[in-house]
């Protein structure tokens, strides 16, 4: 699609400039469209090329080098393949479970921390955003070890007699999700808090004064004031979410590795593990791939008509 | 002005498409440098470091340069780079694991140099062919053995009145009874596994000679393979009477081993080091043959993991398979200090006559552990790992969760068959 915008400027250069008032206005197109020009082509070579590389690639099948075409075969074979709909359901319920309870969380912490009366904000601020910039594989790793039989947490729901015998959270289908939803949700709400709380500082505070005098309660400002003032930020870090969600492996594959079973598989590490772990099949990993891509498509559009302006 | 700005433009353009276009015009020149990627510092490095040094004493001029990675990431960097079909960066020598080797070989045919002229295979064991060599030509220089023993904690074993004795020759009925027995007396389960890692299946089936995989390596045998059946049925029966403590990594694994939470450890002879690791434990280990499976055909020897070299076909591939042919395919002193220094199984036969092989280990209470390992290592019965051991295996440990939960044994046979059927292509 960039390709007709990449030869404009060299076809054009290669006409005789008519006429003095043609020629200055040639010359500023020219201009205008050299400096799109290099920024488009390493962006069709580097995304368009491979992109498009990939789709061909989603049509062949065959180990390692060995690839020849299969036609839709690939995307047949999808449909009937019990591990990739597994790995689709597992995602989806991360999604459906794990973006709302951040989103909720991390709304409510701006709205805390925004109060001015609030001492040791920055302090406060800082704690809850500071899991952002942990690595995630390490934090996976830190994760793996508290969650573990004998970690931290089972030691402690032990000591306090809330459990008789550690719970399996790595090993067992149902807390496994448990734990990769906790993980993802402490790394994850800080960074979304931020967007909250900047947005919130643009709120203009009169509208506040005004719904107080009007005898509004916090509850009625939070809910009539506050989330349609945040809606564009909302749906902007809910589309956000949600790709990172589709797109989750690392945090998978550090802390259950997929375990047990295939009970938090992702669908990304499904690629990963079509093209690495088993014998290599990269024309499958690449309709995998397309899969995803199809997906946050289809959820991003439901977001947008859901929380949109309606126009 | 505008004219140097779409030459700019252009030498770019040149440019970039040069860098895709790769490197066409190599020269084919000899090389002294060798460099050898392999994993785990403790055991592949140091029997590679070992073999570097009893190299470079007679050829000095070679430069050998020995790499480690984890193991993931080298199966990552070989399919990245194969599957590019760029050599640039990939070393002469890699170490695989034979349930991979086939995947690779296969994979990518051409990449990889045939070493027949540089060692004889049947100097070596002869479970080891199978996995090393394809389409009549041998690719991998066998190393390690990967022979399996069942480690056992003697003292557990006396305060249930049992002893190391009652478990040579013997099946897996007789080891989880007493494996129950040292349960009811110590308090200590039997086994530690990880839900994910069928190793133990594996170990299993192979004493029967079965497979995951028909002899042919591509057509997956789950439903009518009486050896897995017979393994998901021990296996269940263990976890119903609670012999089995759940581990989720490695990590977890090392240390339920050195904290003595269990009594017995089938694994292979690689994991040595590692129980050695726990100094205080001197003494109360031993090791017993691997248990053969009750009422079939089938010995008391097995195979875990297990490795071989293989030479990439890029310049240098000559001199570093007469290095690797040298070395680990020669009857010279490199394998008699990978005994005695690493405390590793070589699959090559004529060193198993060695001295080395004979030394007491205090550890294991006097026990000539390396003479028993080199022993039952002959015993191994042959494979064809095939293609898909790990499609298999997450298949596998996806339905034997149903099992576990209560579904008939035929039932999930059946449905992995066909799921592997699916997958396995």
């Amino acid at each position: 699609m960039n390709i007709p915008e990449k030869l404009g400027p060299e076809k054009l250069a290669k006409k005789p400039a008519p006429r003095p008032a043609r020629s200055l206005r040639l010359k500023n197109t020219l201009i205008g469209w050299s400096f799109v020009a290099v920024a488009s082509l390493l962006i069709g070579i580097f995304y368009f090329f491979p992109m498009v590389q990939a789709l061909i690639m989603s049509f062949q099948s065959g180990t390692g080098v060995n690839l020849s075409f299969v036609g839709f075969e690939n995307y047949i074979r999808l449909f009937q393949d019990p591990v990739f709909l597994t790995t689709v359901k597992n995602t989806v319920i991360y999604l459906i479970i794990q973006v709302p309870v951040m989103i909720l969380l991390a709304l409510f912490l701006s709205v805390v921390l925004n109060n001015k009366t609030l001492k040791w904000k920055g302090f406060f601020r800082t704690a809850i955003f500071l899991p952002c910039v942990t690595s995630l594989v390490a934090y996976s790793v830190v994760f793996k070890y508290l969650f573990a039989p004998d970690g931290i947490v089972n030691m402690t729901l032990m000591k306090i007699n809330l459990v008789s015998e550690p719970v399996q959270w790595l090993t067992d289908p149902f807390w496994a999700k448990i734990t990769i939803i906790l993980a993802i949700t402490w790394r994850w709400t800080g960074y979304n808090m931020i967007f909250y709380l900047s947005a919130l500082q643009n709120v203009d505070q009169s509208i506040y004064e005004a719904a107080k005098i009007d005898g509004a309660s916090a509850i009625q400002q939070f809910f009539k004031i506050t989330i349609p003032m945040l809606k564009p930020i909302i749906l902007f870090t809910s589309i956000t979410s949600t790709i990172g969600t589709l797109q989750l492996f690392d945090e998978v594959m550090n802390i259950t590795a997929g375990g047990p079973g295939n009970s938090t598989m992702t669908i990304s590490q499904y690629i990963y593990n079509l093209s690495f772990k088993y014998t290599p099949d990269f024309g499958y990993a690449a309709t995998v791939s397309y899969a995803i891509v199809i997906l946050i498509v289809i959820f991003s559009i439901i977001q947008f008509k859901a929380g949109g302006e309606k126009k | 002005m505008m004219k140097k700005f779409l030459a700019l433009l252009f030498v770019s353009l040149l440019v970039l498409s040069a860098c895709s276009s790769g490197s066409g015009s190599e020269a084919d020149a000899d090389t002294n440098d060798i460099k050898v990627w392999a994993w785990d510092p403790n055991f592949n490095i140091k029997a590679a470091e070992l073999a570097k040094t009893a190299y470079q004493e007679e050829n000095s001029e070679l430069n050998i340069e020995i790499i480690e990675y984890a193991q993931d990431d080298i199966i990552q960097k070989l399919n990245t780079s194969l599957s590019s079909g760029t050599t640039k960066g990939l070393p002469n020598v890699v170490l695989i694991e034979d349930y991979r080797a086939q995947s690779f070989l296969q994979s990518y045919p051409d990449m990889f140099y045939a070493v027949d002229d540089a060692i004889s295979i049947d100097d070596f064991a002869k479970y080891k062919q199978p996995p090393t060599s394809f389409e009549g030509k041998q690719y991998g220089v066998p190393f390690d053995s990967g022979v399996a023993g069942l480690y056992v904690r003697t003292d557990y074993l006396e305060e249930a009145g049992y002893s190391i004795d009652d478990l040579k020759d013997a099946d897996w009925e007789k080891v989880i009874e007493i494996g129950t027995a040292v349960k009811d007396a110590t308090g200590k389960q039997m086994i530690t596994q990880d839900p994910k890692d069928l190793g133990l299946l594996r170990m299993m089936i192979q004493t029967s000679g079965a497979w995951y995989l028909e002899e042919d390596g591509v057509t997956p045998n789950i439903a009518n393979n009486d050896a897995l059946k017979e393994a998901f049925r021990l296996y269940k029966e263990m976890i119903d009477v609670d012999l089995v403590k759940p581990h989720a990594d490695w990590s977890q694994y090392i240390a339920t081993i050195n904290n003595g939470d269990i009594s017995m450890l089938p694994s292979g002879n690689w994991i040595t080091p590692s129980v050695k690791a726990e100094a205080s434990q001197s003494g109360k280990w031993a090791v017993a043959p691997f248990p053969k499976l009750p009422g079939m055909e089938s010995v008391n020897a097995s195979n875990l993991g297990g490795s071989s070299w293989y030479v990439l076909n890029i310049p240098g591939k000559e001199k570093a398979a007469e290095f690797l042919g040298q070395t680990f395919g020669a009857d010279g002193d490199f394998h008699q200090q990978f005994v005695e220094e690493v405390g590793g199984v070589g699959t090559y036969q004529p060193a198993a006559e060695g001295e080395a092989y004979q030394a007491e280990d205090e550890f294991f209470g006097g026990q000539k552990i390396m003479s028993d390992f080199a022993a039952w290592t002959e015993e191994i019965p042959q494979v064809n790992y095939g293609l898909h051991t790990y499609v298999i295996e997450d298949i596998l440990a996806n339905e034997i969760q149903k099992y576990l939960q209560g579904e008939d044994l035929d039932t999930v046979m059946e449905n992995a068959q066909s799921l592997a059927e699916q997958q396995a292509k």
